[in-house]
C-alpha cells in the first residue's frame, strides 16, 4: 500500500440533535432529546419521528432535502479542513451513503401517474440531479473530481462509504475523500418500517430491557478523510485517523440479522486487524443500537463476546433517531467527537439492563481515556460494517 | 485484475451461448411494444425461472432474480473451488434500483393507506436487497456492497473491485450490474429520452437528441488478481483517453445520456462497434458491452456491429469473423459529457 495513515481532518454533522457539532455537542451533554411529530410530510402513523426543524440551507425547494443536508454537513467538514477556498490541484474523491435520495418514492408523481396516466417530470428531474456524489461535486464547484460514488446499502451506507474513500486513498487514488451519509425522513421508509412492526410509538430505548423498536430521523454526517503527507504539506497536525475497515455479509436474511451476530464479529475483527489493534485497545464503541428487539440483542451479544464485559458502548440513536444512509455517517463523527473531546453521551433512552443481551450501554455522560473508538453498522440484507478511529 | 467467469442475463436469453449467438445474429426487433414506448428489449419472463438456482430466492422480485442467475452463472463459469467462496466479494450496481418494487410499495400506500402496506415489498424497494440475496443464495460472507452512480456506475464498481483486490480484503470478487424496466419507467423514458421508432439504436450518429430503446438485464464478472484464473481477458477502469494503439472501441452510445456529439471527438485511427443495439439503452450498458469484450478476446471472434449506420465514416466491424484483438476500450461518455473508459486486454 502506498499509504497507510488517513488523517480526518474535517467533520461535519447536521441531525435533530444539532445543526453542527456545537450544537450537537451541546444537545449531548444536555440529554437532549428532540424528537417530535412529523410535519415534513402527512402520515396516518403516529410514531415520534427525529426531525430537523430549522436547517440552514434549504432555500431552493427543487433540491432534494437529502442534498441540503448533505451539502450543510459538508460545508462544516470542509470549514473544518480548512478547504472553503477550494481543493487546489488535489486529487479529490467523494463517497456518500444514502437510500432515500437513491430512490424514486415521490408518492405525488405516481399518483398522478396512477390517476391520469401521466405525470409531470418535476419529481423525476428532481431525483435525477440527487445523486448524493455528483451532486456534491456540483455544489462544491469540484471539478477535478476523480472518483464519485453513491453507495446504497441500506443502514449501512454511510459506514461502508467512509470505508469506500479508504480503499481509494490506500490505493493512492485520491489524495482526499469527502466521505459519509445523509438521509432525509421520507414516508416510504416510515411506512415500511411501520409495516415491519419495527417503530416505537415512545422514544426509542437502545439495548433497554423493554425497547419497543426504533424512531426514525434524518441528517448527514460527513468527514473529511486526507492522506496525512498531504495534511502535512498544508502545515496541518491531523489528531484523528481512521485505520480500519471491516464489512461482512450475513447471507441469512432481507431484513433480521444473524442469531449468532458471526457476520458482525467477522467485520469487527476485519477492521480491527487492519487497525492493527486488539479489543482491548479500543475505547469505547459507538454501536448501531436501533433500539429493535433483534438488532440490540445481536449486536449487545457481540459487542460483549468481542470487546468483554465492560465493554463501554452506547446508541446515540436515542439524539438522533435512525438516520438510515446517514446513520454510519454520523456515527463516524459522533465516535471522532469522543475521542476529540474525550467524553461520551449517555445511551439515552437505556433504563434496565437486557438479561439476554448481559451487558449495559453507557449510562451517563462519561470521560474516555484511550484513543480508539470504533462505530458500527448493520443493515438490511446482512450487511454488517464497522470502522476503527484513532486519536494520536 | 482478471476475468475468471461471466454470466448475463438479457433480452435474448441467459448465458454466454445466448450472448454469443446474439452477438452473431446482430439487432432483431425489440421483444416488447408497450403502453409508452414503441419497443422495449425486455427480459422474457421464462428466462428468470429455474427452481433450481432460484430455490431460495423465490419470494425476490425479478431486479433481484436477474442480478442473482447473472451471479450464480458467473461463479459457476469462474471454476473457483467452492472452499475459495469464503474469500468471495459481491460489488453489485444499479442505476435506477428496484423500481418496479418500489412503485408497488407506493401503489400499497396510495391503495391501503400507511398502516396497510406490505413489509415483504418494502424489504425488496432497497436497492442492496439483490446483492443480499446472491450472498444468500451463493452463502458467501464476504464484503457486499450496492453502487449506484447512474452512467457511472459500472466504471465505479470495477475501480473498487480493483481496490478491494489490491488491499486483500478479498481474493475474487462478483462484480456487476442490475437494471430493470417496467411500467412507470417506460413512461419516464418516453418524456426524457427521444425513443427509436424503428426500434434501432443508431450508434455512430452521434445525435445531439439520440435515439434510445429501453432495456433490461444483469451481467456479471468474476474478476481476481490471480493470472491462474484468468479465464477471458484482464479488465481495468482506470484507464484514461483514447489512444491509436488500441485495437478496438466498443461505444456506449445508447441514447440515455444525452447529446452524443462529443463522440465526434474520439480518435478515427482504430476500429469501432457497439452493441446497444443488441442489448438496448441502460445506464449500466458499459457491463454488457464489457462482456462483448470479453468474449472478443477469449475467442479471437469480432462481431459485425449490429447497426450499419454510418454517417462519419468510421471503420466500424462490419463481418463476423476470426481476427487477433488484443486490447478493447469500452467508451460512454455520461450526461455530463464526462469520458468514462473500461479496458479490457490479453496478452499478444
Amino acid at each position: 500500500m502506498p499509504e497507510t495513515n488517513i488523517a480526518i481532518t474535517g467533520l461535519g454533522a447536521v441531525s435533530a440533535c444539532g445543526n453542527d457539532i456545537n450544537e450537537t455537542l451541546q444537545n449531548f451533554s444536555d440529554g437532549a432529546r428532540n424528537a417530535g411529530k412529523v410535519t415534513l410530510f402527512e402520515s396516518e402513523l403516529h410514531y415520534p419521528v427525529f426531525q430537523i426543524n430549522n436547517p440552514t440551507l434549504l432555500d431552493d425547494p427543487f433540491t432534494m432535502r437529502t442534498l441540503n443536508l448533505a451539502f450543510q454537513a459538508a460545508q462544516e467538514a470542509i470549514l473544518e479542513a480548512e478547504f472553503e477556498n477550494g481543493f487546489g490541484n488535489l486529487r479529490v474523491g467523494i463517497s456518500l451513503g444514502t437510500t432515500v435520495a437513491s430512490q424514486l418514492n415521490d408518492t405525488d408523481f405516481y399518483r398522478q401517474y396512477l390517476n391520469q396516466g401521466s405525470a409531470p417530470m418535476n419529481s423525476v428531474d428532481r431525483y435525477l440531479k440527487s445523486n448524493l456524489a455528483q451532486a456534491l461535486a456540483q455544489f462544491f464547484k469540484i471539478t477535478k473530481i476523480n472518483f464519485c460514488t453513491t453507495i446504497v446499502n441500506a443502514c449501512s451506507s454511510g459506514t461502508d462509504a467512509i470505508g469506500v474513500g479508504l480503499s481509494w486513498l490506500r490505493n493512492d487514488y485520491c489524495d482526499l475523500v469527502i466521505a459519509g451519509g445523509a438521509d432525509e425522513l421520507n414516508r416510504v421508509p416510515l411506512d415500511g418500517f411501520g409495516s415491519l412492526s419495527v417503530v416505537s410509538k415512545s422514544l426509542c430505548a437502545p439495548f433497554d430491557r423493554d425497547r419497543a423498536g426504533l424512531n426514525l430521523g434524518e441528517g448527514a454526517g460527513i468527514i473529511i478523510l486526507e492522506k496525512e503527507t498531504i495534511a502535512h504539506k498544508r502545515k496541518k497536525t491531523p489528531s484523528l485517523f481512521l485505520k480500519g475497515y471491516g464489512l461482512a455479509a450475513d447471507a441469512y436474511h432481507l431484513t433480521a440479522p444473524r442469531p449468532d451476530g458471526s457476520g458482525l464479529e467477522q467485520a469487527l475483527e476485519q477492521a480491527l486487524k487492519e487497525a492493527n489493534l486488539k479489543p482491548k485497545d479500543v475505547a469505547f464503541i459507538n454501536a448501531h443500537g436501533t433500539a429493535t428487539k433483534d438488532n440490540d440483542l445481536v449486536e449487545g451479544k457481540v459487542l460483549a463476546k468481542v470487546f468483554g464485559k465492560k465493554v463501554k458502548f452506547l446508541s446515540t440513536k436515542g439524539f438522533t433517531g435512525h438516520t438510515l444512509g446517514a446513520a454510519g455517517g454520523l456515527e463516524a463523527v459522533f465516535a471522532c467527537l469522543g475521542l476529540r473531546h474525550g467524553w461520551v453521551p449517555a445511551c439515552a433512552g437505556f433504563m434496565n439492563i437486557d438479561p439476554g443481551i448481559g451487558v449495559a450501554p453507557i449510562t451517563h455522560k462519561t470521560k474516555i481515556s484511550g484513543n480508539c473508538a470504533v462505530s458500527t453498522s448493520l443493515a438490511f440484507g446482512g450487511n454488517n460494517a464497522a470502522l476503527v478511529i484513532t486519536r494520536n | 485484475m482478471h476475468i475468471a467467469g461471466m454470466g448475463i442475463v438479457f433480452n435474448r436469453g441467459r448465458g454466454l451461448a445466448n450472448l454469443d449467438q446474439a452477438l452473431t445474429e446482430g439487432w432483431i426487433m425489440p421483444n416488447s411494444v408497450t403502453a409508452s414506448c414503441a419497443g422495449v428489449y425486455q427480459v422474457p419472463p421464462e428466462v428468470i425461472i429455474d427452481k433450481q438456482v432460484l430455490k431460495d430466492v423465490r419470494r425476490a422480485d425479478n431486479f433481484s432474480k436477474m442480478a442473482t442467475l447473472a451471479a450464480f452463472d458467473a461463479l459457476a463459469d469462474s471454476g473457483i473451488p467452492e472452499e475459495n467462496k469464503s474469500k468471495l466479494g459481491i460489488i453489485l450496481t444499479t442505476a435506477f434500483g428496484p423500481h418496479v418494487t418500489t412503485f408497488g410499495f407506493l401503489n400499497e400506500i396510495l391503495t391501503y393507506g400507511d398502516a396497510g402496506v406490505s413489509p415483504t415489498l418494502f424489504s425488496h424497494s432497497v436497492h442492496n436487497a439483490a446483492a443480499s440475496y446472491i450472498a444468500l443464495n451463493l452463502q458467501t460472507r464476504g464484503p457486499t456492497l450496492t453502487m449506484t452512480q447512474f452512467a457511472n456506475s459500472f466504471q465505479q464498481a470495477i475501480i473498487l473491485a480493483e481496490s478491494w483486490l489490491k488491499e486483500k480484503r478479498c481474493e475474487y470478487i462478483l462484480v456487476g450490474s442490475v437494471d430493470q424496466i417496467g411500467q412507470v419507467m417506460e413512461y419516464i423514458c418516453s418524456q426524457k429520452l427521444k425513443l427509436a421508432s424503428d426500434g434501432k439504436i443508431k450508434p455512430f450518429n452521434f445525435s445531439q437528441i439520440p435515439e434510445a430503446v429501453p432495456a433490461e438485464g444483469s451481467a456479471f464478472f468474476l474478476v481476481t488478481d490471480n493470472i491462474k484464473y484468468n479465464k477471458y481477458c484482464s479488465i481495468s477502469a482506470l484507464q484514461q483517453g483514447t489512444k491509436k494503439e488500441d485495437d478496438l472501441y466498443i461505444l456506449d452510445s445508447d441514447g440515455m445520456c444525452g447529446n452524443e456529439e462529443c463522440y465526434k471527438n474520439i480518435t478515427k485511427k482504430v476500429a469501432f462497434t457497439s452493441y446497444a443495439p443488441v442489448f438496448g439503452s441502460m445506464l449500466t450498458l458499459s457491463a454488457f458491452s464489457c462482456m462483448a469484450a470479453a468474449l472478443i478476446l477469449k475467442n479471437q471472434k469480432i462481431y459485425a456491429s449490429p447497426i450499419q449506420e454510418n454517417p462519419h465514416n468510421l471503420n466500424i466491424l462490419t463481418k463476423n469473423e476470426t481476427l487477433a484483438v488484443h486490447k478493447i476500450k469500452c467508451l460512454r461518455y455520461n450526461c455530463y459529457q464526462e469520458e468514462l473508459i473500461i479496458q479490457l486486454s490479453r496478452p499478444r
